[in-house]
């Protein structure tokens, strides 16, 4: 088993993690890990996602018990492979609480378990979501593990609502071509004012690392949750309900192993976004006058702009 | 290089020098300010070293501080920041975090 350097945050005191600004009293974090859908090749990137865990996992001052969501599909998919089973009982089982549940997206796997989380934690608890597809195993990636535990720390010792962890990404990386011919321009059509906000923090308005306080959290899980691109909607309520956000550099990890997204994954995405955008932007002006005049006019927008992404990533991507 | 201190509690309390760098050659001043010297925009200024880089470096405790230059006065993002939030006034400023 790989331990982790001695900056992990679970090797820290409460004392220490409290940090340089704190006004108030702390409650606990809660872990929540994302197991990946699909089974790697091999396990090492999984085993030093755990091997962070399992020190949080003896650290119950700072944290509560860290729950591992999988998906149903994916346990039945696995159920007779031993390498999984062996792993998800003597590594994952033993260091979190395996929450079971079936998903349509990773989006609905943080609703089910933030939502379990949320229901143990307490007013002053901080909810801290750590994808496990990415390269952890790799040099770089045990970069990252080290740093992760900055977001939490964040949301607490600054009294953030949520820290959002942005990962690195060159200006041709699918993600980042994705997000900027598609998220941005998405969002600059149908919440333009909030878009500049969310711009001010982060270039990833999509990411899966973030941390979030109890009481934001709450909010969000009384709200209509997306099975997809659940942290744009996150991040537009944040601007909306001028909440404290943040943003923290967590550094270069991929979870892309060949480096590249099919254009039909990236168009998906985009599709999937303007899907969330609409319904948001519905819910909030439905209730106006003449709001299904100005809907048409943003959904022809939309439209041009879907296009034209499509077109981009196209040439980009193919 | 680190230096420990304890705090009333015996509990250690982790000082560390973070170099602070700030790449304004045509500046007449520049200060740092954050939550460490409660904004003060005198009390930390840097030093203009060859090539047009401000300096200055402060030991501060474990955790993660906000901070932003004065450039001339001008309240200014480190483009090197680990991250972004905002201060009490609501505006946006740079965090550092010391481990």
């Amino acid at each position: 088993m790989h331990r982790m350097k001695s900056t992990v945050a679970g090797k820290r005191t409460a004392s220490q993690s409290r940090g340089a600004s704190a006004k108030t009293t702390h409650g606990l974090t809660h872990p929540v890990i994302i197991y990946p859908f699909r089974q790697p090749d091999n396990y090492e990137d999984l085993q030093q996602l755990y091997a962070l865990i399992e020190t949080l996992a003896g650290n119950n001052e700072i944290y509560a018990r860290p729950i591992t969501v999988m998906d149903r599909k994916t346990h039945q998919a696995c159920a007779r492979d031993k390498r999984f089973m062996d792993f998800r009982n003597n590594t994952v089982a033993r260091c979190s609480d395996i929450l079971d549940a079936w998903c349509v997206d990773t989006c609905q796997m943080w609703y089910s378990a933030l939502g379990m989380a949320h229901e143990r934690g307490g007013a002053n608890d901080v909810y801290w979501v750590i994808p496990g597809d990415f390269n952890y195993g790799s040099a770089l990636g045990h970069e990252v593990l080290s740093r992760l535990h900055d977001l939490p720390e964040i949301c607490v010792e600054l009294e953030q609502d949520v820290c959002i962890g942005e990962i690195a990404a060159d200006l041709n990386n699918p993600k980042h071509l994705i997000d900027t011919y598609g998220t941005f321009a998405l969002l600059y059509i149908w919440f333009p004012q909030e878009a500049r906000g969310i711009r001010e923090y982060t270039e990833r308005p999509r990411s899966e690392f973030f941390a979030m306080r109890h009481g934001f959290l709450g909010e969000m899980l009384n709200r209509r949750w997306f099975a997809y691109e659940q942290t744009v909607v996150t991040l537009l309520h944040a601007i909306f309900d001028k909440k404290h956000i943040s943003r923290f550099f967590v550094g270069h990890v991929s979870d892309l192993p060949e480096g590249r997204e099919s254009v039909a994954s990236a168009m998906a995405q985009v599709e999937r976004t303007e899907r969330v955008l609409k319904t948001l932007w519905r819910e909030r002006h439905q209730g106006t006058a003449g709001w299904i005049e100005q809907y048409r006019a943003l959904d022809a927008q939309s439209e041009q702009v879907r296009r034209t992404a499509f077109t981009i990533l196209q040439n980009l991507l193919s | 290089m680190s230096s420990i201190q304890r705090n009333t509690y015996g509990a250690p309390r982790n000082l560390r020098a973070v170099n602070f760098i700030c790449d304004a050659p045509a500046a007449q001043s520049v200060t740092l300010v954050g939550d460490f010297n409660q904004w003060n925009p005198h009390s930390h200024p840097l030093l203009l070293q060859p090539g047009g880089g401000w300096l200055i470096r402060l030991e501060l405790k474990h955790g993660h501080h906000r901070y932003a230059f004065l450039v001339d006065g001008a309240l200014t993002l480190d483009p090197r920041a680990m991250g972004i939030t905002r201060n009490d006034e609501g505006q946006r400023v740079s965090l550092v975090p010391v481990s």
